[in-house]
């Protein structure tokens, strides 16, 4: 917000060096963004907070530049000259039909101004905080608003019908041309200004144009009034205005300045365009007007404030620097003060916190000493599923992933374009956002992975030879007929996504397919302690048939894992594989993850190794060959692992060689190679007779 | 040469001295050294031996003489035999080099490591730091009620500082939490003080251009407990900057406004860039706005259920992404959330 440095000083006195005025603003929490000469003087560009309202104009930045320099404030306030015999009471008449919505309406009339430019000292001003000058009689109002914060609005009287105001909602149907040339359809819940027939400005917000002041104006009718908060917050909002009007109604402009503001406007208005201010003033206040906007008296106890700011603040300055700011304050005893709050602070200015603030800007916060809480018993250590995110990360970076961090929203068709996460997500409904970016970003994500998808994507566009990404992060959903957030429904998984080659002939290359993937799920979950298992799932949308799987543990479904369809999209350089899971699924419960962390200590001896090869049918599963070995195991077996298989020649067509190895271990006695032997040929008898190729039976 | 089997018989001790060191020049190898070695120290049949065998033959008065000789021989042989051992073990262990020499310049292989995001790395170190000073983490939903994003935070319906928070809205009710502050509400709702979190996670935003993501993310800090003072939010904020940036990093508390605290403060520090002297990146300012800071205003504690008059509280947030850009040299917040893995493997 732009203040003329120039225009400031008409209130109090300035110190010499501006940047000692910007800093001691900006200290006190009026931050100096901008120090900036221009044609039409020095300006100041000030951050003013939404609570401040009160400081968006001359006159209260010039109270606060006061309190800090220990200079005096020189208000405006003038009366007009008495020079008319009418009457403003019998020239026009005022209603207030909403007195929640509007508790104070003060009108005045000029007569006989001449319409035409502003003088130049007027001009100059406001041209300095970037306004454009209009003529005189606009040019007054605006310039009053920026001097004192109160919004007034200049009507040409003969335009009123009836020379009556009534403040009213609007009726069904009725339409406003505002002063900006747009038709506004208005609600019957917005406030507005009417003559005896219909609106003639949007309370608060703008006038309207058909009861604009122009050149042919002679009589103007001036409107100086408090409108409700929410009722100018909420009309602007749904007819997409801000104006600065409304931009102070909505933050609480001061109730007790109507009548003062209407004078000094009328005075000033009748200095620059002429013509003869009436007598006195329509100053309506509704029955509401005194309790709403009663001036709370807050009890200060100085040794309190003392103590939360760690500092001592010098005895009589806060009475002071308090009454600078337009607090009325009186002794209450020993140390104690009774302060009652400034009419341009009420929605602000609460209770004793809020005083403390007061004083203590005005003092400084570099004076507030650096101190640390006494220690205390320490909060709570992490929670498993903090622990688990950190295993969960560690492990996939070690494996080689990247993570990644992608937005939650996709478009309606990305976000059906794989399976939702979770076991009950197909019953639950997208959820959606109301006001979204565009189309493409409406709907939050049921699952990480188009998102992975879509980043794996971004990286093969610019010519990435792998692509090895993760995120963690929370797919959502909506429980049907559940409304409010509720309803929603946050699972927190691991998506991954890889694909193509990593490194070159001399790093060992290696193609990335669907079991490097599951390896590192399973490795995720082995460190995490649980035990997850991949079975076929045929039919999941997205994914390619026969290279699909869901994960399951303790037999629930948990996730997904598999290679995504390339008639899904985009033609990818080489296939992508995903893999999702709930997180929950995987934060075993404190005593299975105790057990799974325990350590076997490896035996003295040494064990021994033997392999063995097994032909059979290609849709034999790995899962029956191993449920084959376990069942069949001798103790000594300790353990087997898959070690090759192999296509090709000597390996009949429709059929596969799997090499496993297996380690014989006695424990504390020395196996010998007969007795392996033995296990071993029994153990290849089983296999052989359940899952061998013959060549006959085919 | 003669046949030295046929000779040694009659040689004296001298001359078969002068014979070892003759034949010893002449080995080439580890096999010749052992053979070499068994024909003149072998214990049945080796030269050394049969000469301590004729000492019957010689005349009494020469034996003592002879022996003398004999085991100067003796001295000799094993001497030299050491000599020679060393020397083939030296051929055999430059031979064995040459053949390992390999161009050690030719590059590692390195082990194909991944990367975190560096706003988790961001969060972790933060987290790390606040739990050395006794807090620990609380979470909430993303998707948030309207009375813990906004009404329980001192900003009822209607509140114009609602609007400055660029609210994406929920069909069917609820928003996205516009900042993390609702944990603390969750968290003070949950437990009585004391109180000490700190809350990160993902928060959004309706503000989509260079400089904003409508998804970003947020650290916040509460202590509530009795007695807690503007000092201690002070010293608690300079101590955990001291510790993210450096010990000299200058902290300066600006009063400021938030519906949720009083007073309030944004805090700026000497800009990390150019250590205060101003650049383009702190506007010439030698400061940068890193976070925003307060006492909780004693309405939210009461909404919570909290006593104000017994305790108080302190609380700030500050935007994990933007320290993130900070610490790695990211110049622009969207290129966070591309996902390209040429940046986020360059990450340690």
């Amino acid at each position: 917000m732009l203040f003329s440095l120039e225009w400031l000083a008409r209130y109090t006195d300035l110190p010499e060096d501006t940047a000692e005025l910007a800093r001691r603003l900006t200290a006190a929490g009026l931050a100096v963004e901008l120090v900036e000469e221009t044609e039409h003087g020095t300006v100041l560009d000030v951050d003013v907070t939404t609570n401040r309202v009160d400081a968006m104009n001359h006159l209260g930045l010039a109270r606060e530049v006061a309190v800090l320099f220990g200079g005096a404030l020189r208000e405006p306030w003038s009366e007009p000259p008495a020079e008319a015999g009418e009457e403003t009471a019998a020239a026009v008449r005022v209603e207030i039909d909403e007195p929640a919505l509007c508790t104070r309406y003060a009108a005045r009339v000029i007569r006989g101004v001449a319409v035409g430019p502003s003088p130049d000292w007027l001009a100059r001003r406001l041209r300095a905080i970037g306004q454009r000058p209009v003529n005189n009689v606009v040019d007054v109002t605006n310039y009053v608003l920026w001097e004192t914060g109160q919004p007034l609005h200049g009507f040409d009287l003969a335009k009123i019908e009836g020379a009556t105001i009534r403040v009213r909602r609007a009726r069904p149907g009725e339409r406003l041309v505002t002063l900006d040339g747009q038709e506004r359809k208005l609600a019957p819940d917005m406030l507005v200004i009417a003559d005896a027939s219909r609106p003639v400005g949007l309370a608060g917000v703008m006038g309207g144009e058909e009861s604009e002041v122009g050149p042919a104006t002679t009589d103007v009718l001036l409107e100086s009034a408090w409108f409700d908060p929410r009722s100018v917050r909420e009309t602007a909002k749904a007819l997409g205005m801000h104006t600065d009007a409304s931009h102070r109604f909505e933050r609480g402009a001061d109730p007790e300045l109507q009548a003062r503001a209407g004078a000094r406007a009328a005075a000033l208005m009748a200095e620059v365009a002429g013509g003869t201010v009436l007598a006195g003033a329509v100053d309506v206040l509704a029955p509401t007007h005194e309790e709403r906007h009663r001036r709370p008296a807050i009890a200060l106890d100085l040794g309190r404030l003392d103590a939360f700011g760690g500092v001592a603040v010098p005895e009589g300055r806060a009475t002071e620097w308090l009454r600078g700011l337009g607090f009325d304050v009186e002794e209450a005893g020993p140390r104690r003060l009774r302060v009652t709050v400034p009419p341009w602070r009420l929605g602000d200015v609460l209770e004793a916190a809020d005083l403390y603030e007061e004083v203590l800007r005005i003092h400084g916060y570099d004076a507030v000493p650096a101190t640390l809480p006494a220690l205390a018993e320490p909060d709570a250590p992490p929670t498993p599923r903090q622990l688990l995110r950190g295993r969960v990360r560690e492990v996939l970076a070690a494996c080689g992933y990247a993570e990644a961090a992608t937005w939650a929203f996709q478009s309606p068709e990305e976000a059906a374009s794989l399976p939702a996460l979770g076991d009950g997500a197909a019953a639950e409904e997208p959820v959606t956002v109301e006001n979204p970016l565009s189309e493409l970003y409406s709907t939050l994500r049921r699952s990480l992975l188009p998102g992975l998808v879509a980043d794996a994507r971004f990286n093969t566009r610019r010519g990435a030879e792998s692509v090895r990404l993760f995120e963690l992060g929370v797919a959502f959903g909506r429980r049907p007929g559940e409304e409010g957030a509720q309803g929603v429904v946050e699972r927190e998984a691991l998506g991954i996504v890889c694909g193509g080659a990593v490194g070159t002939p001399w790093d060992r290359r290696r193609e990335l397919d669907l079991f490097d993937l599951k390896g590192v799920v399973e490795a995720v979950a082995e460190a995490a302690g649980v035990a997850i298992e991949a079975r076929p799932a045929d039919g999941l949308r997205g994914f390619l048939a026969g290279a699909t799987a869901e994960l399951r543990v303790g037999g629930r479904r948990v996730g997904v894992l598999g290679r995504l369809d390339p008639q899904s999209g985009e033609d990818d350089p080489y296939p992508l594989y995903l893999a999702e899971v709930e997180l929950a699924a995987l934060e075993a419960d404190p005593e299975a993850l105790r057990a799974a962390r325990e350590v076997t200590a490896p035996p003295r001896l040494p064990g021994i190794e033997a392999d063995l090869t097994l032909t059979h049918a290609v849709d034999v599963p790995w899962a029956e060959i191993e449920a084959t070995v376990r069942e069949a195991a001798a103790p000594e077996l300790v353990r087997f692992r898959l070690k090759d298989r192999y296509t090709g020649r000597g390996v009949p067509e429709g059929a596969v060689n799997t090499t496993l190895t297996f380690l014989y271990h006695g424990g504390e006695r020395q196996l010998t190679q007969e007795e392996v032997n033995e296990k071993q040929q029994a153990l290849a008898a089983r296999l052989e007779s359940r899952f061998g190729w013959e060549e006959a039976a085919r | 040469m003669a046949d030295p089997a046929a000779t040694t018989e009659t040689l004296s001790p001298a001359e078969l001295a002068r014979r070892f060191e003759a034949e010893a020049a002449e080995v080439p190898d580890r096999r010749a050294y052992e053979e070499l070695k068994s024909r003149w120290t072998g214990k049945k049949q080796g030269v050394v031996r049969s000469l301590l065998a004729r000492i019957g033959e010689v005349p009494p008065e020469e034996r003592k003489a002879f022996g003398q000789e004999v085991n100067r021989l003796k001295e000799a042989v094993e001497a030299g035999l050491g000599r020679l051992e060393g020397e083939i073990g030296a051929r055999e262990r430059a031979a064995e080099a040459a053949r390992a020499r390999v161009d050690v310049t030719l590059p590692g292989r390195r082990p194909h490591l991944g990367a975190l995001h560096p706003v988790t790395r961001v969060a972790d170190e933060i987290t790390d730091i606040f739990r050395a000073l006794g807090y620990s983490v609380a979470e909430g939903p993303e998707v948030e009620s309207d009375y813990h994003n906004f009404t329980a935070l001192n900003m009822p319906e209607g509140h114009p500082a609602r609007d400055t928070q660029d609210t994406f809205f929920v069909r069917g009710g609820g928003v996205l939490r516009t900042h993390t502050s609702p944990v603390q509400i969750r968290t003070m709702l949950a437990r009585k003080p004391p109180i000490r979190v700190i809350c990160p996670g993902r928060v959004y935003r309706n503000d989509n251009d260079l400089r904003h993501s409508p998804m970003f993310h947020q650290v916040e800090c509460l202590a509530v407990a009795e007695g807690l003072t503007l000092g201690d939010l002070k010293g608690t904020l300079e101590a955990f900057i001291h510790r993210l940036f450096s010990a000299d990093t200058g902290v300066r508390l600006r009063p400021s406004f938030f519906p949720f605290t009083e007073p309030s403060a944004e805090v700026d520090i000497t800009c990390p860039f150019c250590r205060g002297g101003g650049c383009a990146t702190c506007s010439g300012t030698g400061w940068m706005e890193i976070l925003g800071a307060g006492i909780v205003d004693p309405r939210v504690l009461r909404e919570c259920g909290i006593d104000p008059e017994v305790y108080s509280g302190f609380a700030y947030g500050m935007g994990l992404d933007r320290v993130a850009m900070i610490r790695y040299g990211i110049p622009n917040i969207r290129q966070l959330f591309e996902n390209d893995e040429r940046l986020l493997r360059q990450v340690r």
